[in-house]
C-alpha cells in the first residue's frame, strides 16, 4: 500500500526553522542542571514464580539468540552476550528448604564501575537511570567486566563487543511511559518500574506488609543501585554476589593507587642511582679504551 | 639470468652462515611462527570461541602473555637504562642488544593484546575520539605509544653508527644496514624538497658528531626509563584498580609488577646473552663475563625480595576475607602444583642457589639455566596472577575454569617464537653484538 508523501510547504518549513534559536536556547537555560528524573527497576523475589516470561521477553525485545533449553522453568542459567536477565533458584543456605526464583540483570549503579575503567567510554550512565553499553564503540577487552562488582557485562563471541541490560531505555520511558519488556511480560507483578523513589517506596511498603523480614539489596550496595530487589535474606545467603556498601572503584581510590605506584617507581630509580654511584669503581676494571671498531 | 629473488636467498645464505646449532634454532622458530600464524587464520576464520577463555575467565593467556612480554621490555629498558642513563659504562656492553629486545618485546606484547581485543581496529579511533581519563587502560595505551616512540630512537640511535658503518657490505647485511640508518632516505629527501637539505645536513652533522650523539642517546634513554616505569606502574595500576577482584586490587599490585620486571629484564639479558655466543660457538669476553657475573648476583637479590614479596602477599591475603579464597587456590587448590612448583622451587627458590653458585665459579651454562628458570617462572606467574584471580566471585558457587586450547598455545607460541626469532636475525645482520664499552659522558 503507498502512502501520501507528506511535503513541507514553505509555511512549515518557516516555523521549524524560527523555532530552531528558541529550542537551541532552551538547552541553556538550566535544564541540564536540574535534577534528573530517574528511574528504577524493583524485583521481587518474593513474588517471582520462576515463569521465565520476563527472560523471553528480553530477548524479543532487543532481538537476542535463545540458546536450548534456557527458557525452560527450574532450569539455572547464565548471563550471556545473548543472555541479559536471567531467572534461578535462589536457595537460603541457613534453610536448604526456603527457595525462590531470583531476576538477575546489571544493577544500573549509581556510579558504575564498568564505565569508570572504559578507555573508550563505550558504557554511559543514563541521566534516566539505566547503564549502556555502546556496541558501536565497543573495543571488547572486557576491562568492564572485570571492574563490576556484580559480573554481569557479558562479551559476545560472534559480535566480539560486550553486552548487557539496558533497561530497555529504546522504549523511551520519558516520551511514552513504556516499561522495561520484562517488565512489561511478568504476570505477577514480580517485577516493578517508575520513578527511583517511588520504586524504593514500594519496595519499602511490600517488605513491611509482609513483616518486615526480608533484604533490600540495592539501596548501599555499590553506592547504590537503580534496581532494587526483595531478598527473602541476605544476599551471601543466597550465594549471590555481595558488592560493598560503597561506591566502587572511586577515582580517588585510584588516584592512591597509581599514586603509589609512581612512588615505588621513583625509588626503584633511586635505588638504581645509588647502585649506580656505588659501583662506579668498577667501570673499567681490567678494560682498556673502549673499543669502537665494527665488526 | 639472474633471478633477484634468487640472488637475495643467496645473500641470505651467505650471511646466515654459522654453526649447525643456529640453522636447527632458526627452523624451531620459524616452524613456531607458522603454526602461531595457523592458529592467527583460525581465531579469524572462527572468531574469538577457538580460544578457551571463557565468559566467566574473559582475560586468559593473551593478557598473561601481554603482561609478561611488557613487563620483560620495561625491565630491559631498566638494564639499558644503568648504562646510558646512571652511567655505568660496563652496562653499556649490553646496552644495544637490551634496547633492540626490549623494541621488540613491547611490539610483540602490544601484538597479544590487539589480538585479545574484539575490535582492536575501533581502539586506535576511539582512544583519541571519546579518550576516559578515569580508565587506567586508556592512560596505559598513550603512555605505551610515547614508550615505544622513544625507545626506538633510542634504539636507531645506538645502532646508527654501526650501521653507517656496515652499509658499504656487499650481502643482505649491507642491504639491511644501508635501508636501517636512513641515509638513502635522507638523501631522497634532500633530492625531493631541495628546501630541507639545511635541515637534513644539520641532523646528518649532528648524528656524526659523536658528543651530539651521546646526548641525544642519554636523553631518549632517560625519555625511556621514565615512560616506561610510568607505563608498568599503570599496567599495574590497571589491574590494581580493580576492586572486584580483591587478588588484584591494592596499592602494591604496581609495585610487584615493577620487581617482576627487572628480574625478567635481567633474565632477558642473561640468557640471550650468553645463548647467542654459545650458538655461534665462541667465547664471552672476560668483560662480559664479569657483567653477568654481577648481574646473576643482582638477580639473585631481587629474588629473595621477590621470595618475601610473595611471603607477604599470600600471608596477608590469607587474612582478607575476599582474598583468602583465592588465596587457598594457589597453596592448596587446583593452582598448587604450578604454583609450588613452578612460580616458587623452579621460579624463585632454586634459581637464587643455582645463580650465586654459578656466578661464583663463573659459569655462564648455569647462569642461564637459572636465568631461564627465572623467565618460566615468572610466565607461570603471570599466567597464574591473571586466570586464578579471576575465580572469585562467582555467582551461584560454580567455580569457572580454564585451561588453554591448542590453537591458544600455537598463538602464544608463535608470538613467542617470532619475538625469538627477530631478535636472532637481528643478531645475525645487525650489529648487537658486545664490543666493549661506549663513551656515555
Amino acid at each position: 500500500m503507498n502512502h501520501p508523501v507528506k511535503r513541507m510547504d514553505r509555511r512549515r518549513f518557516l516555523k521549524i526553522a524560527a523555532s530552531a534559536p528558541a529550542l537551541a536556547a532552551l538547552d541553556s537555560i538550566g535544564i541540564a542542571d536540574a535534577d534528573p528524573i530517574r528511574y528504577g527497576k524493583m524485583v521481587d523475589t518474593v513474588r517471582c514464580i520462576g515463569c521465565k516470561r520476563c527472560m523471553s521477553a528480553c530477548k524479543r525485545w532487543n532481538g537476542l539468540k535463545v540458546e536450548r533449553d534456557e527458557l525452560v522453568t527450574d532450569r539455572n542459567t547464565s548471563l550471556s552476550g545473548n543472555n541479559w536477565v536471567v531467572v534461578n533458584y535462589l536457595i537460603d543456605r541457613r534453610n536448604r528448604t526456603h527457595k525462590n526464583y531470583g531476576h538477575w540483570a546489571c544493577q544500573h549503579c549509581i556510579e558504575p564501575a564498568c564505565a569508570g575503567v572504559c578507555p573508550v567510554r563505550a558504557i554511559t550512565k543514563m541521566p534516566e537511570g539505566p547503564v549502556v553499553v555502546n556496541e558501536k564503540k565497543c573495543i571488547g577487552c572486557r576491562y568492564c567486566y572485570q571492574a563490576c562488582p556484580y559480573k554481569i557485562p557479558q562479551f559476545d563471541f560472534v559480535k566480539r563487543v560486550t553486552r548487557k541490560c539496558t533497561m530497555c531505555y529504546d522504549r523511551t520511558p520519558l516520551l511514552n511511559y513504556m516499561k522495561p519488556a520484562c517488565v512489561a511480560a511478568c504476570p505477577v507483578g514480580a517485577l516493578h518500574f517508575g520513578y527511583k523513589q517511588d520504586v524504593i517506596r514500594e519496595a519499602r511498603r511490600r517488605t513491611r506488609d509482609r513483616g518486615g523480614r526480608f533484604y533490600i539489596m540495592g539501596l548501599e550496595e555499590a553506592g547504590g543501585t537503580d534496581m532494587i530487589t526483595i531478598l527473602p535474606t541476605v544476599p551471601e545467603d543466597l550465594g549471590l554476589v555481595v558488592a560493598p556498601r560503597k561506591v566502587v572503584n572511586q577515582n580517588m581510590d585510584k588516584i592512591r593507587i597509581t599514586g603509589a605506584g609512581f612512588m615505588g617507581a621513583s625509588a626503584l630509580a633511586g635505588l638504581m642511582y645509588l647502585y649506580a654511584g656505588l659501583t662506579r669503581g668498577r667501570n673499567r676494571k681490567g678494560h682498556d679504551e673502549p673499543d669502537d671498531q665494527t665488526s | 639470468m639472474t633471478n633477484p629473488m634468487t640472488k637475495h636467498l643467496e645473500a641470505l645464505l651467505r650471511d646466515m652462515d654459522g654453526a649447525p646449532a643456529f640453522y636447527v634454532w632458526v627452523s624451531v622458530l620459524v616452524a613456531l611462527v607458522g603454526l602461531g600464524g595457523y592458529a592467527l587464520l583460525m581465531s579469524v576464520i572462527h572468531s574469538l570461541e577457538v580460544f578457551e577463555f571463557t565468559l566467566k575467565i574473559p582475560w586468559a593467556m593473551m593478557v598473561s602473555n601481554y603482561v609478561f612480554l611488557i613487563g620483560s621490555s620495561t625491565g630491559l629498558c631498566m638494564v639499558a637504562s644503568m648504562g646510558y642513563v646512571f652511567g655505568l659504562e660496563r652496562y653499556t656492553m649490553i646496552g644495544k642488544r637490551a634496547v633492540f629486545l626490549a623494541v621488540f618485546a613491547i611490539l610483540f606484547g602490544m601484538a597479544s593484546i590487539m589480538l585479545h581485543l574484539g575490535h582492536p581496529e575501533r581502539a586506535a579511533v576511539f582512544t583519541i575520539l571519546t579518550p576516559n581519563i578515569r580508565s587506567a587502560m586508556w592512560w596505559m595505551g598513550g603512555i605505551y605509544g610515547a614508550y615505544i616512540a622513544s625507545l626506538v630512537v633510542w634504539c636507531w640511535l645506538l645502532l646508527r653508527r654501526d650501521l653507517v658503518a656496515n652499509a658499504d657490505d656487499p650481502g643482505l647485511k649491507g642491504t639491511i644496514c644501508r635501508w636501517l640508518s636512513l641515509q638513502e632516505a635522507m638523501s631522497t629527501l634532500g633530492r625531493r624538497f631541495p628546501k630541507s637539505q639545511g635541515i637534513i645536513g644539520k641532523l646528518s652533522g649532528m648524528l656524526d658528531s659523536e658528543t651530539e650523539r651521546s646526548k641525544w642517546i642519554r636523553i631518549f634513554a632517560t625519555l625511556s626509563l621514565v615512560s616506561g616505569l610510568c607505563a608498568y606502574v599503570v599496567e599495574g595500576s590497571l589491574f590494581a584498580h580493580i576492586e572486584a577482584r580483591a587478588f588484584w586490587y591494592g596499592p602494591l599490585t604496581p609495585i610487584y609488577f615493577l620487581l617482576g620486571a627487572a628480574l625478567c629484564g635481567i633474565s632477558w639479558v642473561l640468557v640471550t646473552g650468553i645463548i647467542t655466543y654459545r650458538v655461534r660457538g665462541e667465547d664471552l669476553p672476560a668483560d662480559l663475563k664479569d657483567l653477568f657475573c654481577e648481574m646473576a648476583e643482582i638477580l639473585a637479590l631481587l629474588l629473595s625480595v621477590a621470595f618475601l614479596a610473595i611471603v607477604y602477599k599470600m600471608g596477608h591475603g590469607l587474612f582478607v576475607p575476599n582474598k583468602a579464597a583465592t588465596v587457598w587456590l594457589f597453596l592448596t587448590g587446583p593452582f598448587s602444583l604450578a604454583f609450588w612448583m613452578l612460580e616458587i622451587a623452579m621460579g624463585l627458590v632454586l634459581p637464587i642457589f643455582v645463580l650465586l653458585f654459578a656466578s661464583r665459579k663463573q659459569m655462564m651454562p648455569g647462569i642461564m639455566i637459572g636465568a631461564v628458570m627465572v623467565l618460566a617462572g615468572y610466565f607461570m606467574k603471570r599466567y597464574d596472577y591473571v586466570v586464578a584471580s579471576q575465580i572469585y566471585p562467582v555467582i551461584k558457587n560454580h567455580l569457572p575454569s580454564y585451561l588453554p586450547t591448542f590453537i591458544e598455545v600455537l598463538l602464544i607460541g608463535g608470538l613467542l617464537g617470532a619475538f625469538l626469532l627477530i631478535y636472532t636475525l637481528g643478531d645475525r645482520f645487525l650489529p648487537l653484538k658486545e664490543k666493549g664499552y661506549y663513551d656515555v659522558s
